[in-house]
């Protein structure tokens, strides 16, 4: 830049002064601008086509914005300060202007030489940065820390105190739903009771043992593990195809909780089990957590939408590894830097190139010995249908020689070819009650038969010629046609032989399995001739929609059980080269090559079949993994369609401090990269994911976590109630080596988990919602809480059942998408533990939806707990109420005589208390006057049986 | 700010005595909560139905006239000569078979294929320039009822819902009313309540399946049913003692309270029997075409429900991809003039005379009607068939009665209606025009979902001033 000359002595001046007084760029101008003027003038987003975050996209947009050592003239100084004292500057747009001080700040820089160091360049500021509290390392304790101590400070803090401690039927009942999510036994409760009177400690230690020592534990919390990494088994999205080899992932997660596997190790195998437990499927089946979530696959021939979709099914293994395990909100990252959490645009696509190279699909899961005895298996049998393919393959050109060499050995061809838009057939004349159209094959392959008719007309021989199959005449279609039933109208009218006589051409039958057409008449009718079609209007003869009959015959029968046949298509031209060799086998093969044909496809389909019969080597809908080729760049905007700058696979810039950083290159193996960023997420030092995990720990204990919203730790998450209390545990949960087991044990024996849920006003009135534990909150149940219970009561649960393909509540329908219609009665095989059932996406189930059981397009840190007169309905009057009701009756009779010694034994089994004396009397009078059914129903709908205390 | 207002609202409920979460709320206490202190929108709208045809409904065979594309027809498509969309290859552009013709006061140009439909124009205000963020059915649905094309999130009668609670203590505040031939695209998705609360979710009926779970048992007389009843109340009374200061447990006991209610009179609102044989023959409740009637039937029964307190009501008109394009819903991707000539018919009597009807009774004063579809169709048609694909840059949608002026039209296509042009019109732009007749501010209407305060608008949305009155 020219410096005019008589400012050189000002400029020196002020260099003289800057020596004194200089604005720090870095301390004083980057944050206000990184406040006020970045969230619209970034890379991103360039409102006005201006980035204010490089001093050369400065220069580059407009050399007016900014001269230095002349604020006066610089366009920056002049929209950010008010054109008349009190009025608004025109920037910034959005948000508060600068400050006085700020802009006089801005002009002092300017004209001091808007001085940028080199190398910084501007960011949004988000609102928290790496100082937020989540991201430090975690405080140290000793040992005289502990849980109640930490509860008991807050209290204090409030004026507040413990309640007393809770009687030993409360916490039987609250402990065993809490780890186990069923009613103890009245037995159970007994004896327990019982237990505690002599050592309470000591019973209560081993009520403990006992609960996380049963595989019942496993399925309780494995439910909630997979409400976190949004677990559900179909794909979602238009088609919602149901998927029915992905629940081995349930299994894995109930085992390895039951196994009380590390967490650390959990999180490695959810990312890269396939790394490190290459030919285990026990550990391989982790890295179904890569794609279990929604998916849409209906596929896309514009290239730019395809690369959205792939976006997005990246965007859900990105988002599910950032809220699960480091309860962090990543996707917000997708499109522009975080604007509350320090997490750049770049970090999220660090993240999107390590799973670059996943794709949604099964993969085989087999052991190596598994996978070579299969092979061995399979090897035999292949080399033998090769052989007989050859000896068919000769012995069929032997023939097809034959009749090229003497075309007459075929029919005559007298007649027109076939014709979709309309074919006709006559014949002598016939008296019939029914004629038969049989396809050997349809007109687009000789060896296919699926063929599509939307009008098939029978005329009968006299002057005023009648259309004896119309139904309107009385004829009737007797037909295969592909089965709808996702609704009674599409079920009979899609695209069933109905449409082949209704006297219109838009709609056609499309046969399935066996392709004969029958059409019955009236009465016996003198038929002459029939016209059928696939496309009567000729809108579009070559679709395969529109796909018809090829070689056929076509018989009349006036009983449906003689059939004469009365046309064949041998003396129609053939359609094409197929269908003449086609035919050229038929009529060219002598009677030994028939027969020795006959007999080598019998072989080949005795080959077939056992083949068929070796079962396959089992597949996990566990996804698969490709080298990328190509580098992952970042999306202007989150547009796939928009690349910018390159991003390796890498930790995230800024946080956590504790955590040595990484950043591989766009050639590391995918396979590695995936392993790279699970050792990042499971360091022992990184507090991140231990807070993480303990505080979902504490969640399900009680009903709230110390941070009450477990998927996000970030500035919109809720702040801790108890900060050394969570790191309390998370440090607690590191000694355990990332254990659960341990770390239950000692927030179940802390005193604050044994005191009692009473309520007391005075308390309440400080803290309403008891976050701060002055009593165990109650809960209701889970839906699946609910239902299991339900079972349990009734004496129907199997438990037994545990593992293995799910059940489902729902009857699944196809035809292209898939619907799921819940299903009015719920038999034996469904008696399951609710964790079994195999949960679709955007599908309703009546009690498990009813109460909250969560749709999972999405993942569910925290279950709802809603009520509605729906969850009324279904309880009241669904039959599976009715039916657990009357085994729950039928128990309840054999457990006693007299109906006082069954309303107690109902409470008993229900309650897991006695009723009081007006209970009993108007249960009693219930029972006399309705039957026990009646009082069991009102049993199962009361509120006693779903909350716990 | 929204923060504030979520906990207030959640502290409110839960601290008032007999308040019951989400269950007949009143207006009043919502009204405050949404909408601005002062100078926000004066709601205009007590109630929503909104027409949905399923399966990408052509806007240019339906609703917006595009002489250029008849003069052109045959030849390319200018700038995009050889260009792949959904299923592939585009031919050359292929104008409507159908003519249009000037309909109303307004004079506007509409297809000749929906005659009935043609007498409501001057009541109607168009958005000839929606482009949708998918251009496939499902995603393309749910963007077009939740504002977003992932799943999990609440449609709008969800947030209305959410919003102003229910207008009647007898039947649910919404209502998804679903096709003879079966669910749209997507299904469920699009009247799910996401993560809002459950009551939220649409509640599924129509004219030929009631409410699930709606009729007593057989086995169960009303007579056992009121002592069981008698009894559970009775229990329940009992624990709530033991158990003061749990506000769900009285809410509990209000909802077993209200399903009984609903028990009553929900299978009122479903009897169609009552209606007079002149409304039966206007909808075509009777018509021999099944499919027509089913959904004239669906069209008598939403007016019912609107009528008796509903808050918002999802019609759908067709359902969803079938084995067969176009066969169950309006995506002709191969043979547009039959695929068409089947669901017009379905749809226009239907609807004409629903509309009538609305404006008859005086309903369209307080009740906001919407159509719409996922996205619309090319002008030019597919390689080798006579239909068209997916279009998502370009498709209209359309709003009439409370606050909306009659005979407009909003936004336009380029010539050929290939993308939007004029006054480009998001989902996002409908819904807070929708939220505005209502009283409510869209960007006030919020709810924390996983790290962002989510709404239906997303984080866009400006109010279509130009359609308003």
């Amino acid at each position: 830049m020219r410096i005019p000359f008589v400012q050189l002595p000002f400029i020196f001046l002020l260099l003289l002064a800057s020596q004194v007084r200089a604005v720090d760029f870095e301390k004083q101008i980057q944050p206000v601008l990184e406040a006020k003027c970045l969230s619209c003038h970034n890379p991103n987003l360039r409102k006005g086509k201006l980035s204010l975050s490089t001093l050369s996209e400065i220069r580059d947009a407009d050399e007016g914005l900014l001269i230095s050592g002349n604020h006066r003239d610089s366009l920056l100084h002049q929209v950010t300060i008010p054109l008349e004292p009190g009025e608004k500057p025109e920037m910034p747009k959005k948000g508060e202007a600068l400050t006085e001080a700020e802009a006089k700040l801005l002009a002092e820089w300017i004209d001091e030489g808007a001085n940028w160091p080199e190398g910084i360049v501007l960011r949004e500021a988000s609102k928290a940065d790496a100082s937020w509290w989540a991201f430090q390392a975690l405080r140290k304790f000793d040992a005289k820390d502990s849980i109640d101590g930490f509860i008991d400070e807050k209290l204090s803090e409030k004026g507040l105190s413990r309640n007393d401690p809770a009687s030993a039927r409360e916490l039987i009942r609250r402990v065993t739903y809490d780890l186990h999510g069923l009613p103890p036994s009245p037995e159970e409760a007994k004896r327990f009771e019982e237990s505690t009177q002599s050592d309470f400690e000591a019973a209560y230690t081993a009520l403990i043992n006992r609960l996380l020592a049963s595989p019942r534990y496993g399925e309780r919390w494995g439910r909630h593990w997979l409400d976190v990494v949004r677990f559900g088994e179909s794909k979602g999205y238009e088609r919602n195809v149901i998927l029915d080899n992905i629940w081995p992932f349930r299994d894995y997660v109930i085992r390895s909780l039951n196994e009380d596997k590390p967490f650390d190790q959990l999180i490695t195998e959810h990312l890269a089990g396939d790394v490190v437990g290459k030919g285990n499927p026990d550990i391989e089946v982790g890295t179904v957590f890569l794609v279990a979530g929604p998916y849409d696959d209906v596929g896309n021939k514009d290239a730019k939408a395809a690369a959205i979709i792939r976006a997005n099914t990246l965007d859900g293994m990105i988002t599910a590894t950032g809220s699960a395990f480091m309860g962090l909100t990543v996707n917000c990252a997708k499109c522009h830097d975080h604007k509350f959490d320090p997490i750049e645009q770049k970090d999220y696509y660090r993240l999107r190139a390590a799973f670059e190279g996943v794709k949604q699909g099964e993969r085989v899961m087999a052991k190596a010995e598994d996978r070579k005895a299969h092979a061995e298996l399979i090897k035999p049998l292949n080399d033998e249908k090769g052989k007989l393919n050859k000896a068919i393959k000769e012995l069929e050109n032997a023939a097809a020689k034959r009749v090229a060499e003497s075309p007459s050995i075929l029919p005559e061809v007298t007649r027109s070819k076939m014709d979709r838009t309309g074919t006709t057939d006559e014949f002598p004349s016939v008296l019939a009650k029914a004629i038969r159209l049989t396809p050997y094959s349809n007109d687009s392959n000789p060896n296919a038969n699926s063929v599509r008719i939307d009008e098939f007309e029978v005329w009968t021989d006299e002057t005023e010629s009648r259309n004896v199959a119309l139904s309107s005449n009385g004829g009737t279609a007797e037909a295969q046609g592909r089965k709808v039933e996702d609704s009674a109208e599409n079920a009979a009218n899609a695209y069933g032989p109905v449409l082949v006589n209704d006297g219109e051409f838009g709609k056609r039958w499309i046969s399935s399995g066996n392709p004969t057409l029958t059409i019955h008449f009236s009465k016996p009718e003198k038929i002459n001739r029939v016209v059928y079609s696939s496309d009567r209007p000729a809108e579009l003869p070559t679709l395969p929609k529109m796909v018809f009959v090829g070689e056929y015959k076509l018989e009349v029968s006036t009983d449906s059980e003689n059939w004469k046949i009365v046309s064949e298509s041998w003396n129609r031209p053939p359609l094409n080269k197929l269908f003449l060799r086609s035919r050229q086998l038929r009529f060219g093969a002598s009677k030994e090559e028939k027969s020795k044909l006959a007999s080598l496809k019998k072989e080949l389909s005795t080959v077939e079949a056992k083949l068929g019969a070796i079962k396959p080597l089992p597949t996990v809908w566990a996804g698969n993994f490709v080298q990328p080729e190509k580098p992952t760049h970042l999306a202007v905007g989150g547009d796939p369609n928009k690349p910018a700058d390159e991003v390796v696979p890498a930790s995230f810039a800024k946080l956590p401090k504790e955590v040595p950083a990484y950043a591989l290159t766009s050639k590391t193996p995918e396979a590695e990269r995936r392993h790279e960023l699970a050792k990042w997420i499971c360091h022992p030092d990184n507090p991140l994911t231990l807070r993480v995990l303990a505080n979902r720990v504490w969640h399900y204990h009680f009903g709230t976590g110390i941070v009450n919203t477990p998927s996000d730790f970030g500035y919109m998450g809720g702040k801790p109630s108890h900060p050394e209390l969570l790191d309390f545990l998370a440090s607690r949960l590191k000694k355990h080596s990332w254990k659960w087991k341990p770390l239950h044990r000692e927030i179940l024996l802390s005193k604050t988990y044994r005191q009692s849920a009473d309520y007391r006003k005075e308390a309440a009135s400080i803290d309403a919602d008891s976050r701060l534990l002055w009593r165990v909150p109650p809960r209701r149940l889970s839906a699946e809480e609910i239902r299991d219970s339900i079972l349990t009561i009734a004496g129907k649960l199997n438990l037994n059942a545990a593992g293995g393909p799910g059940f489902r509540l729902y009857k699944f329908t196809q035809d292209n998408v898939c619907t799921y219609f819940p299903l009015d009665h719920h038999g034996p095989e469904t008696w399951r533990r609710a964790v079994y059932h195999q949960n679709p996406r955007a599908a309703t189930m009546d009690l498990l939806t009813d109460f909250d059981c969560p749709d999972p397009a999405l993942a569910t840190p925290r279950r709802a707990t809603t009520t509605t007169p729906l969850q009324a309905l279904t309880l009241m009057n669904h039959s599976f109420t009715t039916e657990m009701a009357g085994f729950f009756a039928a128990r309840l009779e054999q457990d006693a005589e007299d109906i006082a010694g069954r309303v107690n034994s109902a409470f008993q089994l229900a309650f897991g208390r006695p009723p009081t004396e007006h209970e009993r009397e108007a249960a009693v009078k219930v029972v006399r006057d309705f039957g026990l059914p009646a009082l069991t129903r009102t049993l199962l709908n009361s509120n006693e049986l779903i909350y716990v205390n | 700010m929204t923060d504030l207002l979520q906990n207030t609202r959640r502290h409110f409920l839960s601290t008032m005595p007999g308040a019951m979460a989400g269950l007949g709320l009143t207006d009043l206490l919502s009204r405050e909560l949404f909408s601005a202190p002062a100078g926000g929108p004066v709601a205009k709208a007590k109630r929503v139905l909104q027409i949905f045809c399923p399966g990408a409904a052509s806007h240019i065979d339906l609703w917006e006239h595009k002489p250029e594309l008849e003069k052109m027809s045959g030849n390319p498509l200018p700038g995009e000569e050889d260009f792949s969309s959904f299923q592939g290859k585009n031919g050359n552009l292929m104008k409507s078979p159908w003519p249009f013709k000037e309909a109303g006061q307004s004079g506007k140009m509409f297809s000749t294929n929906l005659p009935n439909m043609a007498r409501h124009v001057d009541d109607m205000a168009f958005c000839h320039s929606m482009w949708s963020k998918s251009n496939t059915h499902g995603p393309g649905c749910i963007f077009m009822n939740t504002g977003f094309a992932d799943e999990g999130f609440p449609s709008a009668g969800a947030w209305t819902s959410y919003a102003l609670g229910s207008l009647t203590d007898d039947l649910p505040a919404y209502v998804a009313i679903t096709d003879l031939r079966g669910e749209p695209p997507n299904g469920k998705a699009n009247w799910s309540n996401g993560f809002l609360p459950a009551q939220h979710q649409a509640i599924l009926m129509n004219a030929q399946k009631p409410i699930r779970n709606l009729k007593l048992p057989r086995n169960i007389s009303p007579k056992e049913e009121g002592a069981s009843r008698d009894l559970l109340r009775l229990l329940n009374e009992k624990h709530l003692e033991k158990n003061p200061g749990l506000s769900e447990l009285q809410a509990r006991m209000h909802a077993y309270e209200l399903a009984a209610k609903m028990q009553l009179s929900a299978p009122e609102v479903s009897d169609l029997s009552s209606e007079s044989s002149s409304t039966r023959k206007a909808y075509g409740m009777d018509d021999p075409n099944h499919l027509k009637a089913g959904y004239a039937n669906n069209c008598v029964l939403a007016r019912r429900l609107l009528e008796r307190g509903v808050r918002f009501v999802n019609l759908y008109c067709a359902s969803r991809a079938s084995g067969v394009d176009g066969l169950l819903n309006w995506d002709a991707h191969k043979t547009l003039k039959g695929d068409y000539e089947r669901h017009c018919p379905i749809f226009d009597q239907p609807t004409a005379a629903l509309l009538s009807d609305l404006k008859q009774r005086g309903m369209l004063e307080d009740t906001l009607v919407l159509w719409s579809t996922e996205f619309g169709r090319m002008p030019t048609h597919q390689a080798g068939t006579v239909g068209r694909d997916h279009n998502p840059d370009a498709f209209t949608c359309w709003m009439m009665g409370a606050g909306v002026k009659g005979g407009v039209s909003y936004g336009a296509t380029d010539p050929f209606g290939r993308r939007a042009e004029v006054n480009k019109t998001s989902v996002w732009d409908f819904y807070a025009t929708v939220l505005h007749l209502l009283g409510i501010d869209h960007q006030k209407l919020s709810a924390y979902h996983n790290g962002i305060d989510r709404r239906l608008t997303d984080v866009h949305g400006h109010v279509i001033n130009q359609i308003l009155v």
